[in-house]
């Protein structure tokens, strides 16, 4: 008994040590955001089912991690891809370059729209980005016209604007973790919080103070952050007809029986309206590729070019069902040449 | 300690003030040693003696407590000598550092000299392992190993190498039962475990065990104090053969099993050991009158 | 006198025993609705996972005539043969009356992009039938699964359901010529991680909580029992060693994403083994379970009555042989129960997992320990997480199986345990 757990016991550690040595890989590694982890799942699957390559590894790790562990260096230990909703920031472009990852190609995917929606037990909310801001934001022009900030004192929708309904403000949320939430702080509540022409001053005057007012949410219990789980806030918006969730496109468009989404500045988010840009709240998607890696593990150019084919990213391509808003006929044209010929991101392009 | 010791005296006193008709100080004989020495009484050395101690004393708790004091004495060839004492007189720990035993209790300290045929067995140079083999040991509760009886018996010779084969381990498993007089009683269910045996037999059991590994001296610790009386009577029996081939040690309770089984008598009290003698002499002439009251049932 | 004063002293007695019979019967009591309350909560669990998960266990299949056009299929070149191209012709065959292109997509998106797969696989396999027209039995999409299932209700308003009146007059017709049915969900069991729900399964996750498990088990309980062992029976008994039962001690509280973070320290950016593989996860966990077994086999050899120990040593057994011919046969039945609840609780596990890159999409069914591979709860964690409703009672099947598997480790242990106690 004891000599055969010593056997296994040292050909565990004999197979488990010689490989690595080998050092290689034959898959794609990919990391990132867990927005676009949906859509680069669904190509990966089928770029494993359809060709001789093994299915991509694709790690929801978030847009920031994805970029860290990306830009960790070249070789097999370090992914290929990462996945991002949000544009790469120079600092870690910068931070890339440093650690020897000199040549990333960038690809925008299509675009993504971040929706406000209630149960279809309670009326449908028209709102404003000004009403989300003077709803959302932690800190507010004081509502007696003075030239200052006060906590935010709204506590029903109807304090906010006096269309809206008379009940309590109650908004289900992703946490400061997720990529969703910086693109809905970043759309939805500066966008509102500019129509205020002394947050707007501010922006010239203090950025700081600007970036602040804007990008702060409430802690008072308005906002609940309901964790990254998309699910539990859409089946906590079917049980509370009174509350408000935000959350990617892609779940409302699964959940259309249950829940409405809110008019944004007097736009439904619908595919269509999304897809035409009238919907203020979306932000695009993209994915990096590490140009040194594409020769060295196989299959690379394979998946690029079955990620920006029609058939996955255009109008009626499989990756519209999953709920990405595809990018206008040119723009796709000008991603499918870049990856093409591997056009590598410059810093002066940030 | 000095306080136990005058507690001790005055639950003398205690018990002849609580209408015990025999009041102590009228027992008292003036011949008798008095209770205050506390010097060991009596003839400690015997001819060719097979271990012989001196100033042996125990400490426990890394030196703390004190358990026995300056303890010297002679076991002797083939004889059985018999430790009785009153609980806690330190009768255990005694025999337990003829085969250092006690050396598996943390903070057990041993001072004085020990020694086993002329040799002293706490040198450094001495191995515990084969020093047990020669020394054996049966403990107050019956304590056979959770395996078959055969297997009780073999485990000793076979990790010591006494036995090369399955037939000179069958051969000593029979002869060791048989010295145990346990044989007849378990000869057709050897593969049965041990601990399915009754009181009296598991505890022949443990003394066939020891003897199996043919040891020269066999310490025993109260081995009948969880018997009833007619296994007790067949152990005691056992102890009286046994004494032609080996030395014992018996630590007992029972002062008339001390009168029964043993030639020598020492007796304990609190750490010192009172008084040593043949044990005719120690029942019927006590020379100490601590012994004289604990062997009257004065206290004990 | 004496008469009354037992009288008198019974009376009390008496009167006394009321108030001690009620309070024996109302603890009684408290601990019956303790256990109620439990099991209630036990049995809430069950339901509600086995009533959302029990029709993941069954799928939908359509049946369909498919005509192998051998102009399509050159048994050459069978990889570049445009299989989906098939599967919509006869689809269009199937529903003639189908011609605008808006309802040409909606009937394609009724059936699986599994089937695509599905058909290649039969082709391969049996060349012989290009030509002829063979009829299988394919996936539907996990909306018309979810209709047949009742979660996407008729009477619901046309635009608000996934499926619009067209299609399911087309179900509705498939139903009536009786080529949709529902039948065992064997795709579950057998395959990997997927994004389509139809085709999503438990196997690549349940392979990889094998082989990690596996890695686990092997390097944790030896070293769990040998560190146990030395502490307990040969380590002097000092500072030193009073320090690392401290520290073990604390481990075993630290929570495991900590030991997530060490292993990608240490095993990925030191050793540079692989990521997302179930070696490295295997040595995450074994770090987060050792305290556990350590700790348990402590008190297992502490529980080893002490005569056993003089009895073994009296008659010369060195140290060694008695921990190894004694002390330890007694103590392994404790171990192996301190074993199990530790590879129970590494069964569970995401968060170190998190770090070492093993929460990740993986098809492929793992082959081995260095293979990009997933567990059971990071599956579930996954599923939960995506959007198609279908993933719903996938979730809860996936915990089923992994509830099975726990109570399956548990039973193993206890049967270890009776197979070890009786050898008394």
């Amino acid at each position: 008994m004891k000599k055969v757990l010593l056997t296994v016991l040292a050909l565990v550690f004999i197979t488990g040590i010689g490989n690595v040595t080998a050092a290689s890989r034959d898959y794609i590694s990919i990391v990132g955001s867990s927005t676009v982890y949906p859509f680069a799942t669904v190509v990966a699957e089928k770029f494993g089912k359809s060709t001789s390559y093994k299915t991509p590894k694709i790690e929801s790790t978030g847009s920031g991690g994805g970029h860290k562990l990306f830009g960790a260096g070249v070789g097999v230990q370090h992914p290929d891809i990462t996945n991002s909703s949000r544009r790469i920031k120079k600092s870690e472009l910068e931070k890339n370059m440093q650690n020897g990852v000199k040549e990333v190609v960038e690809v925008k995917i299509g675009y993504d729209g971040i929706v406000i929606a209630n149960s279809k037990k309670a009326p449908i909310f028209k709102l404003t980005r000004k009403d989300v801001f003077m709803a959302l934001a932690a800190n507010v022009p004081n509502p007696d016209g003075s030239e200052t900030f006060v906590a935010n004192p709204y506590k029903t929708w109807k304090d906010v604007n006096p269309s809206l309904p008379n009940i309590a403000i109650e908004v289900l949320g992703p946490p400061p973790t997720s990529g969703t939430r910086d693109a809905f702080v970043e759309m939805a509540m500066e966008g509102g919080g500019k129509k205020f022409e002394m947050i707007s001053a501010l922006e010239k005057s203090d950025g700081k103070k600007y970036t602040e007012i804007c990008h702060t949410i409430r802690e008072d219990g308005a906002y609940i952050e309901a964790g990254e789980n998309d699910n539990l806030i859409v089946q906590k918006l079917d049980a509370n007809a009174n509350a408000l969730g935000i959350f990617g496109f892609s779940f409302l468009d699964q959940n259309t029986d249950k829940l409405q989404g809110s008019f944004v500045d007097d736009v439904q988010p619908t595919f269509d309206a999304i897809a035409d840009g009238s919907y203020p709240v979306s932000r695009p998607l993209f994915f990096y590729v590490k140009k040194a890696h594409v020769d060295q593990i196989p299959g690379i150019r394979e998946f690029l070019a079955e990620f920006t084919s029609e058939q996955a990213w255009g109008d009626e391509g499989y990756l519209t069902d999953k709920g990405l808003i595809p990018m206008p006929a040119a723009e796709r044209k000008k991603y499918k040449d870049a990856v093409k010929n591997l056009v590598p991101l410059k810093l002066s392009d940030l | 300690m000095q306080t136990e010791k005058n507690a001790s005296v005055s639950r003398t006193s205690v018990d002849a003030a609580s209408g015990n008709p025999a009041v102590a100080g009228k027992h008292r004989k003036p011949h008798l040693v008095d209770r205050e020495n506390r010097a060991t009484v009596g003839e400690i050395n015997v001819p060719n003696p097979k271990m012989q101690c001196r100033d042996v004393s125990v400490f426990y708790d890394y030196g703390e407590k004190e358990a026995i004091r300056k303890v010297s004495l002679d076991i002797g060839q083939n004889e059985v000598i018999a430790m009785i004492g009153p609980s806690g007189c330190g009768k255990s720990t005694f025999i337990r550092c003829l085969n250092r035993m006690n050396d598996t209790i943390d903070g057990c300290v041993v001072k004085g000299r020990i020694t086993l045929d002329e040799i002293n067995i706490y040198d450094k140079s001495i191995d515990v392992v084969p020093l047990r083999a020669q020394v054996g040991m049966v403990f107050q509760k019956p304590n056979p190993f959770p395996k078959s009886i055969y297997d009780n018996i073999a485990y000793g010779p076979k990790i010591h190498g006494l036995v090369q084969n399955k037939s000179e381990t069958d051969d000593l498993v029979e002869s060791s039962l048989k010295r145990a007089g346990l044989w007849n009683e378990v000869k057709d269910r050897l593969d049965q475990p041990g601990t399915s045996l009754s009181g009296g037999q598991q505890q022949r059991l443990c003394i066939a065990r020891t003897i199996a590994v043919d040891p020269e001296v066999i310490l025993m610790d109260e081995p009948c104090s969880a018997l009833d009386p007619i296994a007790t009577a067949i152990i005691e029996d056992l102890i009286d053969e046994l004494r032609q081939e080996y030395s014992i040690a018996i630590v007992t309770h029972s002062m008339q099993q001390a009168s029964r089984v043993s030639q020598r008598t020492a007796f304990f009290h609190l750490g010192d050991l009172i008084e040593v003698g043949p044990t005719e002499q120690i029942f019927l002439n006590p020379l100490h009158q601590l012994t004289h009251d604990y062997i009257t049932g004065r206290f004990g | 006198m004496s008469k009354r004063d037992t009288s008198r002293t019974m009376n009390i007695v008496r009167k006394g025993m009321g108030r001690r019979y009620r309070a024996e019967k109302r603890f009684k009591r408290i601990g019956l609705v303790a256990i109620i309350f439990s099991l209630s909560c036990l049995a809430t669990l069950f339901i509600s996972i086995i009533g959302n998960g029990h029709t993941a266990f069954l799928q939908t299949v359509v049946k369909m005539d498919i005509y192998l056009d051998p102009a399509e299929f050159d048994p050459e070149s069978l990889n570049r043969a445009d299989y989906q191209g098939t599967i919509k012709k006869a689809l269009r065959t199937m529903f003639p009356q189908v011609t605008s292109r808006g309802d040409k997509k909606k009937l394609y998106a009724m059936i699986s992009t599994g089937a695509t797969f599905q058909l290649m696989d039969v082709i391969k396999q049996t060349p012989d039938l290009i030509g002829t027209t063979i009829s299988l039995w394919v996936p539907a999409d996990d909306d018309v699964d979810m209709f047949m299932k009742g979660y996407i209700r008729r009477d619901v308003e046309e635009t608000d359901r996934r499926l619009n009146d067209l299609q399911i007059s087309w179900i509705d017709a498939l139903a009536h010529d009786g080529r949709i049915k529902k039948r065992f969900n064997t795709t579950f069991f057998t395959s990997g991680d997927s994004r389509e729900p139809e085709l999503a399964g438990i196997w690549g996750a349940t392979c990889g909580s094998f082989y990690t498990l596996l890695i686990t088990l092997l390097l944790s309980f030896p070293v769990g029992v040998a560190a146990a062992v030395y502490l307990e029976e040969f380590a002097p008994k000092n500072r030193f060693t009073d320090l690392i039962e401290v520290n073990i001690n604390n481990l075993a509280a630290v929570p495991s994403i900590v030991f997530g973070l060490l292993g990608l320290a240490v095993f990925l950016n030191l050793f540079g083994l692989p990521r997302s593989s179930p070696l490295v996860g295997g040595l995450v966990l074994t770090l987060m379970t050792l305290p556990t077994i350590i700790i348990a086999s402590r008190a297992a050899l502490k529980s080893v009555p002490p005569s056993v120990r003089e009895a073994a040593l009296s008659v010369g057994a060195s140290k060694t042989q008695m921990v190894s011919h004694h002390v330890l046969p007694l103590a392994l039945p404790g171990m192996l129960t301190g074993t199990i609840i530790g590879m129970a609780q590494a069964l569970g596990e995401t968060a170190p997992l998190l770090m070492i890159g093993m929460v990740a999409f993986i098809v492929d069914i793992p082959g081995g320990l260095q293979d990009p591979s997933t567990v059971l709860p990071v599956q579930i964690f996954l599923w939960a997480d995506s959007p198609e409703r279908a993933f719903l009672e996938k979730t809860s099947a996936a915990i089923m199986v992994l509830l099975a598997f726990l109570v399956t480790m548990n039973a193993v242990a206890v049967f270890l345990r009776k197979k070890f106690e009786r050898r008394w």
